[in-house]
C-alpha cells in the first residue's frame, strides 16, 4: 500500500469528520459517499483510478476556484447596476462568463497568441508535442494548438454570424406577424410549422448538397433554418405586449408599425430575447460543429474545430487525446453559454422553480 | 369519443398535408439546381446527344410538376428511382440500412427511456438538493457536447483502452442477436447519453410544475402519505407531458443518429445520407429526407395524439 492510497483516504475521511462535526450535512454526505465509491473503484481498479478521482477534484476545485475569483474581480470592476446582478450570479455562470471571455479573447486576438499560421506546415505529419508544439502536430504537420487558437476565430466568428442573422430574421418576422396580424400572421405561421417539421441537421444537409458548401451559403441556410424558433418565441412574447392599452394609445396617436416594434414592443421583450439569443447560438454552433465535422462546413485549410476532430480521429485508435481538444473546446463553449443562459432565464423567470 | 376521434384525425390531416408540402420543398429544392441531374451525373465532358439520351431515360425531358407526381406516386410504394451515381435502385439501397438505424435507435430507446423517466422523476422529487445541482450540471454538459465527442470519449475508454467492446460497430449477416448488441453497444450508449439527459431536462421540468399546483398540496394538507399523492394525484396528470417527452425524444433519435453513425461507421441510412451529400447523389438525398423529415411529423404526431388522449382539457380548444 503506497503513502498516495493512505493519504488519498485519510484527507477523504478527515474532511468528512470535519464536515459532519461543523453539521455541513451537504458537504458530509458528498465526501463520504466519495470516501465509499472510492473502496469499490480503488479495488476494482487500482491505483490508477484513484489518481483519476483526485485529478477530477482538482480539476473540479480549479474551476469552482478560477469562477469565484471572477466573480469578485468582475463585481469589482463593473458599473453598480451591473456588479449588483453578478453578484448574486451562482458560480456555475461565472465560470460560463469566464470562459466565454477566454474564447473572445482567443478569437480576437488569435495572430498574436498562436506560435504559428493556422496552414502552416511545421513538421512531419502526427508529430508528437515537444517544446514549440505543446499539442503535437495535426495530420499534415501543423501544430494544433495554434489550429485550435485560430478555430475559436473561424468556427464561433461563423457560428456567431449566423446566429445573428437567424436572430434577425426570427425577431423580424416575429414582430412584424404580431403587430400586423392578419393573413401575413399566418401565412409566417404555417411556413415557420414547414420549416420546423424537418429535423435541422437533415435540412441543412439537403440544402448545402444542392447549394454546395461556401460559408456565405451556409450562414444563409442556418440562418434559415433557425429563425423559426426566434419567430416564435418573439411571436409569442410580441403578442402579449400588443394587447396592452399604451399600444392601443400608440395606435390611436397614428405611429406606423416601426415606431411600435422599436419603441413599444422591443423594450418590453428584451429579457426573454437575450436569453434565448443564447440558447440559439448554442444549437447553431452545434449543427456548425457538426457539419464541419460531416466535412460539409467551413472548407480546409482554415483551421475548424469540427473538421479538426474528423481529420485526427484515426489517432484514437492509438490511445491518443489529441484529437478530443477540439471537440472539447465546442463543448466547453455550449456548457458556458448554456449556464450563463440558465442564469440568465432564473431571473427573468421571476426566481421561481 | 367521437370528438376525440375527429380531433385526432384533424391532427392527423394536418400532419399529411405538411409532410405533402416538404416533400415539394424536397423536389423543388433539387430543380432550384443550376443544370440538372443528368449534367450532375455525367459531368462536364458529356455530349448533347449524351445528355439528351439520358435526360430521355430518367424522364428529365418531361415539365417538373409531372415529373414531382412521377416521383411523389413512386415514393408513396417505396420506390425512389435509381441512384444517380451507382445505377442501383435507391430503395433496395436504403432498405436494410433504414433498418438497421430503426434497429439502433430502438436498441438507445429501450436503453434510455426507463431511466430518464425514473431519474428525472426522483430529481424532481429532491428538487433544490445537492443531488438536483450535481444532475443538473451533468444533464447540461451531456446536452452541450456534440455527439462526436461523447463517442469518441466513449471509443477511446471503453474500446481502445480497455478492449470492452468494439470501436467499430460492422454488422454481417451471420450474427447472434447478442453479437449485435455487443457490436452496437457504444453507438447506443452515445446516444443514450445524449437523450437521458435531454429527457431526464423535460420530465424534472413537467413534474415540478405539477407538483407546484394547488390540488397536490391540498392532497398533502389533508394528510395522504407521499407515495399516494405521487401515484395517484400526480401519475395521472404526468402522463401527457411524459408521453409528449418519450415522443419528442424518439424523434431526436432518429435524426440524432447521423453524427453517431459517422463515427462509429454504422451501416444505417444516416452514413447513407451524408455519403450521398458528398457525392450528390439526389435520388438518394432526397429519398432519405423524406424518410428522415416523415419520421420525425409521425413521432410528433404521436406526440400530440397522446397528449389529446390523456388530457381531456386539449379536447376542448379555446
Amino acid at each position: 500500500m503506497s503513502y498516495f492510497i493512505v493519504g488519498y483516504y485519510a484527507l477523504l475521511i478527515g474532511a468528512s469528520c470535519l464536515a459532519a462535526f461543523y453539521q455541513k450535512r451537504g458537504v458530509f454526505l458528498i465526501l463520504f459517499s466519495l470516501t465509499l465509491i472510492s473502496f469499490i473503484v480503488g479495488i476494482v481498479g487500482g491505483e490508477s483510478s484513484l489518481w483519476f478521482i483526485t485529478l477530477c477534484a482538482a480539476a473540479l476545485a480549479l474551476a469552482a476556484g478560477t469562477s469565484f475569483a471572477f466573480r469578485e474581480f468582475l463585481v469589482i470592476v463593473l458599473p453598480t447596476e451591473l456588479s449588483k446582478a453578478v453578484k448574486t450570479a451562482p458560480l456555475t455562470a461565472a465560470f460560463g462568463l469566464f470562459v466565454i471571455m477566454t474564447y473572445a479573447i482567443a478569437g480576437v486576438f488569435a495572430p498574436i497568441i498562436a506560435p504559428f499560421g493556422e496552414a502552416e506546415v511545421i513538421s512531419s505529419a502526427f508529430a508528437p508535442a515537444d517544446e514549440n508544439m505543446i499539442l503535437g502536430a495535426d495530420q499534415l504537420g501543423r501544430d494544433l494548438f495554434s489550429r485550435l487558437v485560430y478555430g475559436a476565430r473561424n468556427t464561433v466568428g461563423l457560428a456567431l454570424t449566423a446566429t445573428i442573422c437567424a436572430f434577425l430574421l426570427g425577431a423580424v418576422g416575429g414582430m412584424l406577424a404580431a403587430t400586423i396580424g392578419g393573413w401575413f400572421d399566418q401565412f409566417m405561421g404555417r411556413l415557420v410549422d414547414v420549416i420546423m417539421s424537418v429535423p435541422s441537421l437533415i435540412f441543412a444537409l439537403l440544402l448545402l448538397s444542392i447549394f454546395g458548401t461556401n460559408v456565405a451559403i451556409l450562414v444563409i441556410i442556418i440562418a434559415v433554418i433557425y429563425a423559426p424558433r426566434v419567430f416564435r418565441l418573439t411571436r409569442a412574447v410580441a403578442g402579449n405586449v400588443v394587447v396592452m392599452d399604451y399600444i392601443e394609445a400608440a395606435r390611436l396617436r397614428g405611429e406606423g408599425t416601426f415606431y411600435l416594434i422599436r419603441r413599444e414592443i422591443l423594450p418590453n421583450s428584451t429579457a426573454p430575447l437575450i436569453a434565448e439569443f443564447g440558447l440559439e447560438f448554442c444549437f447553431v454552433f452545434l449543427l456548425v460543429a457538426g457539419l464541419s465535422f460531416l466535412g460539409l462546413g467551413i472548407q480546409p485549410p482554415t483551421a475548424d474545430w469540427g473538421s479538426m476532430v474528423r481529420e485526427n480521429a484515426t489517432l484514437i485508435s492509438f490511445g491518443e487525446i489529441t484529437p478530443l481538444f477540439p471537440a472539447a473546446a465546442i463543448a466547453l463553449l455550449t456548457v458556458a453559454v448554456n449556464f450563463v443562459v440558465d442564469w440568465m432565464l432564473y431571473r427573468s423567470s421571476g426566481l421561481k422553480s | 369519443m367521437s370528438g376525440v376521434l375527429s380531433i385526432v384525425l384533424k391532427r392527423l390531416g394536418l400532419g399529411l398535408l405538411t409532410l405533402l408540402i416538404i416533400s415539394i420543398l424536397i423536389f423543388g429544392a433539387v430543380e432550384m439546381l443550376p443544370g440538372d441531374m443528368a449534367e450532375a451525373v455525367l459531368g462536364q465532358g458529356a455530349t448533347a446527344e449524351n445528355l439528351a439520351a439520358l435526360r430521355a431515360q430518367m424522364g428529365l425531358d418531361q415539365p417538373a410538376p409531372i415529373r414531382y407526381l412521377d416521383w411523389l406516386s413512386g415514393a408513396v410504394v417505396g420506390d425512389f428511382g435509381i441512384s444517380a451515381v451507382s445505377g442501383a435502385s435507391v430503395a433496395e439501397t436504403i432498405g436494410p440500412r433504414f433498418r438497421n438505424t430503426l434497429f439502433l435507435a430502438a436498441y438507445a430507446a429501450v436503453i434510455a427511456v426507463p431511466v430518464a423517466i425514473i431519474l428525472g422523476v426522483v430529481v424532481a422529487l429532491l428538487r433544490d438538493t445537492l443531488f438536483d445541482r450535481v444532475a443538473n450540471v451533468a444533464t447540461l454538459t451531456s446536452i452541450s457536447s456534440p455527439e462526436f465527442f461523447l463517442g469518441y470519449i466513449l471509443i477511446l475508454y471503453l474500446s481502445v483502452k480497455t478492449g470492452m467492446f468494439p470501436a467499430i460497430a460492422k454488422l454481417n449477416d451471420g450474427m447472434t442477436f447478442f453479437e449485435l448488441l455487443d457490436r452496437t453497444f457504444l453507438p447506443a450508449l452515445t446516444m443514450v447519453l445524449v437523450v437521458v439527459a435531454h429527457m431526464m431536462r423535460m420530465t424534472r421540468a413537467s413534474i415540478i410544475n405539477l407538483l407546484a399546483s394547488p390540488y397536490i398540496e391540498m392532497a398533502r394538507l389533508k394528510g395522504t402519505p407521499a407515495w399516494k399523492v405521487i401515484v395517484k394525484h400526480a401519475l395521472p396528470n404526468a402522463w401527457a407531458p411524459i408521453i409528449n417527452v418519450i415522443a419528442l425524444n424518439l424523434a431526436y433519435l432518429i435524426t440524432g443518429v447521423v453524427l453517431v453513425e459517422v463515427v462509429f461507421v454504422y451501416p444505417g441510412i444516416g452514413q447513407l445520407l451524408v455519403d450521398a451529400v458528398t457525392k450528390r447523389d439526389f435520388p438518394v438525398v432526397q429519398a432519405c429526407c423524406l424518410i428522415f423529415a416523415a419520421t420525425f411529423i409521425l413521432l410528433n404526431l404521436a406526440a400530440d395524439v397522446g397528449a389529446i388522449l390523456t388530457n381531456p382539457r386539449l379536447r376542448h380548444p379555446k
